[in-house]
């Protein structure tokens, strides 16, 4: 018994620079992030009287004056981000699929057109995709963004589940096929089910990079109502630009969607981004 | 029926018969009997042609004429190219986003590979796990907010910054900071600072996580302290990943032009300007859509020619 305390209290002297470390950077890391709460639960006297500290009376109000505009960005965002991760899994699982388990001609060519493209960053086809979208009447709806952001998207997921399937063993489908299961079949219920960690990370992905696409919005959507968070939150900060407490209030409530499933989701969150990235 | 069982014929077979037997038959008759495959891809590849491949040669195409993205178009060669070379902007521009991106590559390798290389160090598991939540945490805030958050830490009259200052008594030096031309470029720089770029972090986490604990046994056996483990084992050990790592960090910096167009839209006057933003000037303030697609190719070509030089300098280094 002794002996086990002993070596507890030395390992834990062990750790003990490295905790300290550690502490201090996590500090810093949540400083800004507990200021910004802090100042959402000010008035505006109470910020300019007292920068720092929490300051009685609460001013709940902030919260609800900031929710009334914020909701909506929030709304936007949950559709055109959930439209987009459920085509995206749709398309790029079949099309992973198909290269994946089928020889047929012209197969690599058609590969090589999707992933050549992980080489040519957006910032090159921005203006001209924007008069393509606007020519084709899109801009201020939400097909602009949603179809834009699926081929996107596209790229990288169809190659992910590529080789997710290909990494499938052979006997897995024969025993399959000896049943009696027709190619449709052997897809949606053994390939696709088997599929899901990597339909998760291709969900992750696509959430993270729509969720946080400014760019594409700011050309294409100009109505107010229609704007996805990244987008009206900016516009909420200049137009609340000198109230700091709704100001910093409708920042902590734009956080909270991301902020669920990261709490739902957590090690698939973090292995999603992970993987998904060293796979490219 | 008879088209399921043209596709399991088609189905990849590990005996190769099935292939030998195909490319005997002509071309069109192994195109019709994987006529449903196509027809699976139609929506990928229209998406793909239509979204993506038509507007990255129509922005190769256009940055050859004078366009403001409607009827205005007429041919000019290489003159956006040759104005670019004169462009006073453009080379501030350049020579921001050099220093920039230098400056970021090295704070978002080094600052992620010093948190991972302190929670790999911990014994307890229980605590390096919790860390590694606590480091990621930050990445919940959208993107935006990183921008918003850290305009009010650099602002002039209540900013987090110069009351910090104001708290410690070094009140002569509180700062527009972005709304000088000697600071601005450094006050971008250390946007999200103390935040962890997620993706870098956690690349660089899982390199140091996959060497194996008797190599770090046997180094302390034959009396390596922790630097020498740094330097010796654990940096060459992950350079596949610190590689990784730089040059994401390298592309997002390069045309990731969000934090430049929030924070300061290139000022004040060209001073924080940098290549992707003075891009999207060009075509959605001054309708210059030709030299806006000149701009995209030169960065284009400039990412693809700096990707291959890094894998081929790690990779270089990794066979000696």
């Amino acid at each position: 018994m002794a002996n086990l305390t002993r070596k507890r209290i030395r390992l834990g002297n062990r750790d003990l620079p490295f905790q300290l470390v550690l502490i201090a950077f996590g500090i810093v890391t949540f400083f800004p992030l507990v200021l910004v709460v802090i100042t959402s639960l000010k008035s505006n006297t109470q910020f300019y009287h007292n920068f720092w500290l929490p300051e009685l009376p609460f001013q709940f109000g902030n919260y609800s004056s900031a929710f009334r505009i914020i909701w909506r960005y929030i709304v936007n965002s949950v559709i055109y981000s959930g439209s987009t991760i459920c085509l995206i899994a749709a398309i790029a699982s079949v099309a992973g699929y198909v290269f994946a388990r089928f020889r047929f001609p012209f197969k690599t060519v058609l590969f090589l057109g999707f992933i050549t493209l992980i080489m040519v960053p957006g910032v090159l086809t921005l203006a001209p995709r924007f008069v393509l979208v606007r020519d084709l009447g899109m801009v201020n709806t939400p097909f602009a963004l949603i179809s834009v952001w699926v081929s996107g998207g596209l790229v990288l997921s169809t190659w992910l589940m590529r080789s997710y399937f290909e990494s499938l063993p052979q006997e897995l489908f024969d025993a399959a096929y000896v049943d009696g299961a027709a190619e449709w079949q052997v897809f949606v219920y053994v390939s696709v089910p088997l599929a899901r960690p990597m339909i998760a990370t291709v969900a992750m992905t696509t959430l993270i990079a729509t969720w946080n696409d400014l760019i594409w919005p700011l050309v294409t959507i100009t109505d107010k109502d229609k704007m996805p968070l990244a987008l009206g939150v900016m516009q909420f900060s200049s137009d609340f630009e000198t109230d700091w407490g709704t100001l910093f209030a409708g920042y902590v409530i734009s956080s909270v969607p991301l902020l669920c499933v990261f709490a739902v989701a957590m090690r698939q969150f973090i292995s999603g981004l992970t993987s998904g990235s060293i796979k490219a | 029926m008879g088209g399921k069982a043209m596709l399991r014929r088609l189905a990849t077979s590990p005996s190769g018969q099935v292939v030998k037997k195909q490319s005997h038959s002509p071309l069109h008759h192994r195109m019709w009997r994987a006529k449903w495959l196509y027809l699976a891809l139609l929506i990928p590849v229209a998406m793909l042609l239509l979204f993506e491949w038509l507007p990255a040669f129509s922005a190769l195409y256009n940055s050859l004429y004078i366009w403001n993205g409607g009827k205005v178009h007429f041919y000019v060669g290489l003159e956006h190219y040759e104005r670019m070379l004169s462009d006073r902007t453009f080379r501030v521009a350049i020579t921001n986003l050099v220093g920039f991106v230098f400056f970021r590559v090295i704070m978002q390798t080094a600052l992620p590979f010093f948190a991972a290389e302190m929670i790999v160090n911990l014994r307890s598991q229980r605590w390096s796990y919790w860390w590694k939540i606590i480091f990621v945490f930050p990445m919940v805030v959208p993107q935006i907010l990183n921008y918003l958050i850290w305009r009010f830490v650099y602002n002039r009259q209540v900013g987090l910054l110069n009351e910090g200052l104001k708290l410690i008594g070094l009140e002569e030096y509180a700062h527009a900071w972005l709304g000088d031309p000697n600071t601005v470029m450094w006050a971008l720089a250390f946007v999200r600072f103390p935040w962890l770029p997620t993706l870098q972090f956690l690349i660089i986490l899982g390199g140091l996580q996959t060497i194996p604990q008797e190599v770090h046994e046997s180094a302390a056996i034959d009396g390596a302290g922790f630097w020498r483990r740094l330097f010796y084992i654990d940096i060459p050990m992950t350079r596949r990943q610190i590689t990784l790592a730089m040059i994401l960090t390298m592309l997002f910096m390069t045309q990731r032009f969000d934090l430049f167009l929030v924070m300061t839209d290139g000022g004040p006057g060209y001073s924080s300007m940098v290549p992707a933003l003075q891009l999207y000037q060009s075509a959605f303030h001054f309708l210059e859509f030709g030299y806006a697609s000149a701009i995209g190719v030169v960065l284009f070509v400039a990412m693809l020619a700096l990707t291959i030089i890094n894998l081929r300098v790690s990779a270089g280094a990794t066979n000696q």
